[in-house]
């Protein structure tokens, strides 16, 4: 079992969520959030004083897969989420131990 | 550490409360005192609490003012008698042959003054509207973590200035301004007549109407106590864009007791009350005397300036300044409120300034409103292009306050101009609101959020100066008791700027906008200063950085934005 974190741009969300449902993810949860990677943000002026705008709004999706699934997954996000252009951001895949399903108490993969 | 905090700030309201208390209690004492002092001046008109009597043939006169009733002259040495008996005496041989039109000249003299009650009055609900729109670009312009501070001020602002005004403002402003500056259009006031401090044509401060009964409990006096408070109320927001995000709400309260029952009725006396600036065209020759039609100084300087006087008092907010002296910027929350809040202010000066003619008889208030709307658009068009060219894109907070700002500096000169002028001042009025907002960032160093000092205090001064400058003569003849037959040698010359031939009335102009910046900022500093040097007016180091909302008032104005609100 596999999560998979992804930080994409905030407008490109509708087009990874349809290609996400398109190939059968069932569960997504999502965040707003706000970073710099390498793309250190601009200034702006405000009322004559300057400032920094460094941390940039971006959506964090969070899933969890079964081994098998997170090649395609993957795959399938990278494309939907790329413009080709600085700030497009970037992919995390991470073991995890296990999943329960608050409802009936399954674990593992069945709880997905 | 919870407890011992609960008890210090505990401490902190206990004796905030006292110096509350001490203050309310002084004002309230002084207020009884006058109030009982005025019903002892005996030998009054009396009020006419029903309108029944207000507006009489007496109030009938045509669009020049001329009057229909023709009284009896008195004087035989006047040199123009015999033209004046003489028109009596026609007068009387019609009037005699013809007695219904002269009892229908009561019906027509009481409905023109009612015409003119309603337009006073609707204007003055349009100015009351005002303070939504301030409300909303203050609140728009703060941090977030201040949004319910900053509602709460513009809230209670109206609230304790109006309070003031109330028991003492309106009193000192226009108990006397039957003596020198009657409202006819209203039917005159007469029960207003005397001063509390000077006499005739060198009056200081009113003093009939206290807690607005007896001599206030009039018809005519009621529609200009609801023009003049909304008007007051003005001057009370404008402070709060300046002092917000740091200001506790005690000190708030006694700043608006202040400018309702002192600082500004005493300047509103000198100039709309009949007092002495008023007068000085006819007591030293200065042109019409210290002119302002709706109040660029009277309202807009006197705000900005007390505005000044408390920022510097209170000091800059944390951080807005780094170790290197330089400005730091504290983006704006909700540019939306902004905008909305211009609007509304741009709509309420539609009350404004054509509603300062106190009547609708008074054609001029089509010219007025189209005088307001042009210096608005062209002060806001200057700003922004003047940011656009200067830091490559147009600063929307700054466009809004150019709209305020050429709205502000034709508040005194509006009814004395023409469409060209009007178009000048707006783009002079832009420039100066944003040159005035980099000099308080960056050479004062007066922290002043929300940019009141500039749209109001400049602005404000910058609008008398115009007037001086650019009045073209069309209208106001006869303005302050001056020139009422001929001026400049012309019959019906109104009030004249310097590039229309009057240099006597720039320099009334120049000499009454610095008495007023003097006035507002000189007092507002001695007092205040005082003030906090008794308790410190400003919230505690924590508060501020928190946000002042939960600190001062328990709750914050989003609170699904908050943890407060999922905290047991």
């Amino acid at each position: 079992m596999k999560k998979i974190e992804a930080i994409i741009q905030p407008f490109k969300l509708d087009e990874v969520k349809n290609a996400l449902t398109g190939i059968g993810v069932d569960g997504i949860t999502i965040s707003e959030v706000r970073g710099h990677g390498r793309q250190k943000g601009h200034t702006e002026v405000y009322r004559g004083a300057e400032y920094k705008v460094d941390l940039i709004p971006k959506v964090k999706l969070e899933i969890v897969a079964a081994d098998a699934r997170v090649a395609q997954i993957v795959q399938t996000l990278t494309d939907a989420a790329r413009s080709g252009k600085i700030g497009d951001g970037k992919i995390f895949v991470s073991s995890m131990e296990d999943a329960i399903r608050i409802r009936n108490g399954d674990h593992g993969d069945s709880a997905l | 550490m919870k407890a011992q905090k609960t008890s210090s700030s505990g401490r902190r309201n206990r004796s905030a409360k006292k110096v509350f208390q001490v203050c309310s209690l002084l004002l309230l004492a002084a207020s009884i005192f006058l109030g009982l002092l005025t019903p002892l001046l005996a030998d009054d008109p009396k009020p006419d609490p029903a309108g029944i009597a207000t507006g009489d043939k007496s109030n009938a006169v045509d669009g020049g003012g001329t009057a229909f009733m023709v009284s009896e002259p008195t004087d035989k040495t006047a040199p123009n008698y015999a033209q004046a008996k003489k028109d009596f005496d026609d007068f009387k041989a019609q009037a005699d042959k013809e007695p219904l039109a002269v009892k229908l000249a009561d019906t027509v003299g009481h409905v023109r003054v009612a015409t003119n009650a309603a337009w006073t009055l609707n204007t003055g609900y349009l100015v009351l509207f005002m303070q939504a729109g301030f409300a909303l670009l203050t609140c728009g312009l703060v941090r977030k973590k201040n949004a319910a501070h900053l509602m709460m001020l513009n809230f209670a602002a109206y609230v304790f200035a109006f309070v003031a005004y109330w028991a003492v403002g309106y009193a000192f402003q226009f108990g006397a301004v039957a003596v020198n500056a009657a409202p006819t259009n209203l039917g005159g006031t007469p029960t207003l007549n005397h001063f509390l401090l000077g006499s005739g044509l060198w009056g200081f401060l009113g003093g009939k109407g206290f807690f607005l009964a007896g001599p206030a409990y009039d018809a005519g006096s009621n529609v200009l106590i609801l023009f003049e408070v909304v008007f007051m109320e003005t001057a009370g927001y404008i402070i709060v864009g300046s002092i917000c995000e740091r200001i506790t709400f005690w000190s708030f309260i006694l700043c608006e007791l202040f400018v309702g029952g002192i600082l500004y009725p005493v300047f509103g006396c000198w100039v709309w009350g009949g007092g002495w600036l008023s007068q000085i065209g006819t007591t030293m020759g200065m042109g019409h005397g210290y002119v302002d039609f709706a109040g660029s100084t009277v309202v807009h300087a006197i705000g900005g300036f007390c505005a000044m006087a408390l920022s510097v008092v209170l000091g800059p907010r944390l951080g807005k300044y780094g170790k290197d002296g330089k400005p730091r910027a504290f983006p704006a929350h909700n540019i939306v409120f902004v905008v909305t809040g211009t609007f509304i202010l741009l709509f309420g000066w539609m009350g404004f300034n054509p509603g300062s003619t106190l009547g609708a008889t008074d054609l001029r208030i089509s010219v007025i409103a189209i005088n307001t709307n042009l210096a608005a658009i062209m002060g806001s068009a200057s700003a922004m292009l003047f940011w656009y060219m200067k830091f490559g894109k147009p600063d929307i907070s700054m466009a809004c306050n150019g709209m305020l700002a050429g709205l502000v500096a034709i508040t005194a000169p509006c009814a004395f101009v023409g469409p060209t002028s009007a178009v000048i001042i707006g783009i002079l009025a832009g420039l100066v609101v944003c040159l005035g907002v980099l000099f308080n960032d960056h050479v004062t160093k007066i922290d002043d959020p929300c940019g009141a000092i500039s749209v109001h205090g400049f602005c404000g001064v910058l609008g008398a100066i115009c007037l001086g400058l650019f009045a073209d003569g069309t209208y106001g003849a006869g303005w302050n008791g001056v020139g009422a037959t001929t001026y400049l040698g012309k019959a019906g010359q109104g009030v004249t700027g310097l590039l229309y031939g009057d240099s006597s009335q720039f320099l009334t102009q120049l000499m009454g906008a610095a008495i007023c910046a003097a006035w507002a900022f000189g007092a507002t500093f001695v007092v205040f200063k005082i003030v906090n040097a008794v308790k410190s007016m400003r919230v505690s180091r924590e508060a501020e950085e928190e946000g002042l909302d939960v600190p001062e008032f328990g709750m914050v104005a989003y609170p699904e934005d908050s943890l407060h609100a999922t905290e047991a």
